[in-house]
């Protein structure tokens, strides 16, 4: 049975070593997020040149989320966040999640074993957003606090959001590195030949 | 000429309530599968998908956060008097939209040269056109596309293949996209004809409202195992685990040459589409 969890950033290793695979998790407090490519290829760029990111990322989290922002004011307004698939990112994510010692990771669809033994030396954690999600997720952001790199196209810029209660956030690879995608697709992989068994004796 | 205004007010109409609404049949099939779904985890997912069909339907606001391209598929009545530059028209109703739109769509359109993303490009709209016989209507399918659903397609050609191989090739294309595509997700396969041909049958049946097999009993029999088949996967919604993958496959065939393509496309579990009937005189039904 899985569990429901509220987590309050920032957080401490410990409280990311009990998550289990599956488990729904609520957060609330500040969270770091961008779903470009070319940030993240910028952000491993000069992570190895040794300039420190925009926004501080050590020992914190970044999201694959994508923000529609607009100046406003003198500030920030934003009108809406959406997850985007994170497998896009996966030849950059084991840099960059040891280069800041990242806890939290997350967006849609998962990150290769590569990104998940990273997750598991960081004693991190990723987690499962809701593909589609839109209005639910944009309710829970309580405000914008700090846009980075804002000559980019809106998604692409690093954000740093207040939020209260995003989720549910399924906890799909655990501090272990134990990946809830991976076991899903071995699983998947192994009931290739009786499915075609099956497809088999369905057409008779 | 004649109609042009009106084409290219519902271009940007069509667009606008694509991205903004789940389609009824897809509602539908979603609470379906909440019935069926063995595993809290599933559930959850899939009750959190319905929240956010029913908050954008309640606040008219997108349901994702990206629109993708804007695609149409304009179905021409050989008797229809509607008179349009419709690749014109649609184009200039979709940027129309763009300009004014609120919120503000993100850029998405991409130049694959340069990897430049704008609200706009070259050859976008994608607007494609077929012919109906004997009918007075013009209708217009609108299918934004994005990534995420859209980069897990596929195509393969094979000689002579038996059923057999086509049905392990579908099956296996499910697998390469895991759960990466939204799902549970709506399946379009194309069988035969030429390499376009399959592409455009297989994108086209992921356009047919699920709950309606198709009409030649065997290919509804086809679709209703490679549906039982993939859903046996296991991937689940949002690919965390569950017994619904897809919301139903459905194929469509052409008779070909031996060589024979088979092409599979995927809709993500939002499956955007918006359909609208031009009748005589100007009109318009709203079909979805």
């Amino acid at each position: 049975m899985s569990r429901e969890i509220d987590l309050q950033l920032p957080l401490g290793r410990a409280d990311l070593a009990g998550l289990q695979l599956g488990d729904r998790v609520f957060l609330t407090g500040e969270i770091v997020s961008s779903a470009g490519l070319p940030t993240y290829e910028r952000l491993v760029r000069e992570l190895s040149e040794g300039i420190a990111p925009p926004v501080a990322l050590q020992g914190g989290c970044i999201f694959h989320l994508g923000s529609a922002l607009e100046a406003r004011d003198g500030g920030w307004h934003l009108h809406y966040i959406n997850p985007t698939t994170s497998t896009r990112f996966d030849a950059l994510m084991p840099a960059l999640i040891e280069g800041f010692d990242l806890l939290l990771t997350g967006g849609k669809g998962g990150l290769s074993p590569e990104s998940a033994r990273a997750l598991a030396r960081t004693g991190g954690v990723y987690l499962s957003f809701p593909g589609g999600g839109a209005p639910i997720l944009t309710d829970a952001v309580e405000a914008v606090v700090e846009v980075a790199w804002p000559e980019m196209v809106s998604h692409y810029r690093i954000v740093r959001l207040r939020v209260k209660r995003l989720g549910p956030l399924t906890v799909g690879i655990d501090a272990r590195g134990n990946s809830l995608f991976a076991q899903i697709d071995t699983v998947a992989k192994g009931r290739r030949d009786e499915i075609l068994a099956a497809l088999a004796q369905s057409r008779g | 000429m004649a109609d042009d205004a009106l084409i290219r007010r519902l271009g940007g109409e069509l667009f606008n309530r694509a991205v903004r609404r789940v389609p009824d049949d897809t509602v539908h099939a979603l609470r379906q599968a909440m019935e069926r779904e063995r595993t809290e985890t599933a559930r959850k997912t899939l009750a959190m998908q319905l929240r956010s069909a029913e908050l954008a339907a309640e606040r008219n606001a997108f349901v994702c956060s990206d629109n993708g391209i804007p695609v149409y598929f304009v179905r021409l009545g050989s008797e229809s008097p509607i008179r349009a530059d419709f690749k014109a028209a649609l184009k200039a109703g979709y940027e129309a939209l763009v300009e004014n739109v609120q919120p503000p769509f993100l850029p998405h359109v991409t130049n694959p040269l340069t990897r430049e993303r704008s609200h706009t490009g070259k050859g976008v709209p994608i607007v494609t056109f077929d012919q109906e016989g004997g009918v007075d209507w013009v209708e217009i399918v609108c299918s934004p596309k994005a990534l995420g659903s859209g980069r897990w397609a596929a195509l393969e050609l094979f000689t002579f293949p038996s059923i057999a191989e086509i049905e392990a090739y579908v099956l296996d294309v499910a697998i390469r996209a895991g759960g990466q595509h939204c799902p549970p997700v709506a399946v379009g396969v194309g069988i035969g004809g030429t390499f376009d041909y399959a592409a455009k049958m297989a994108k086209e049946a992921t356009l047919r409202p699920l709950g309606t097999p198709h009409t030649d009993p065997e290919v509804a029999a086809m679709e209703d195992r490679l549906t039982r088949a993939i859903n046996a996967l296991g991937y689940g919604p949002m690919g965390t685990g569950g017994d619904t993958t897809t919301l139903g496959v459905h194929v469509e065939w052409c008779a070909g040459h031996g060589f024979t393509p088979v092409a599979v496309a995927f809709n993500c579990w939002i499956n955007r589409r918006s359909r609208v009937r031009i009748h005589p005189g100007g009109d318009v039904e709203w079909i979805e």
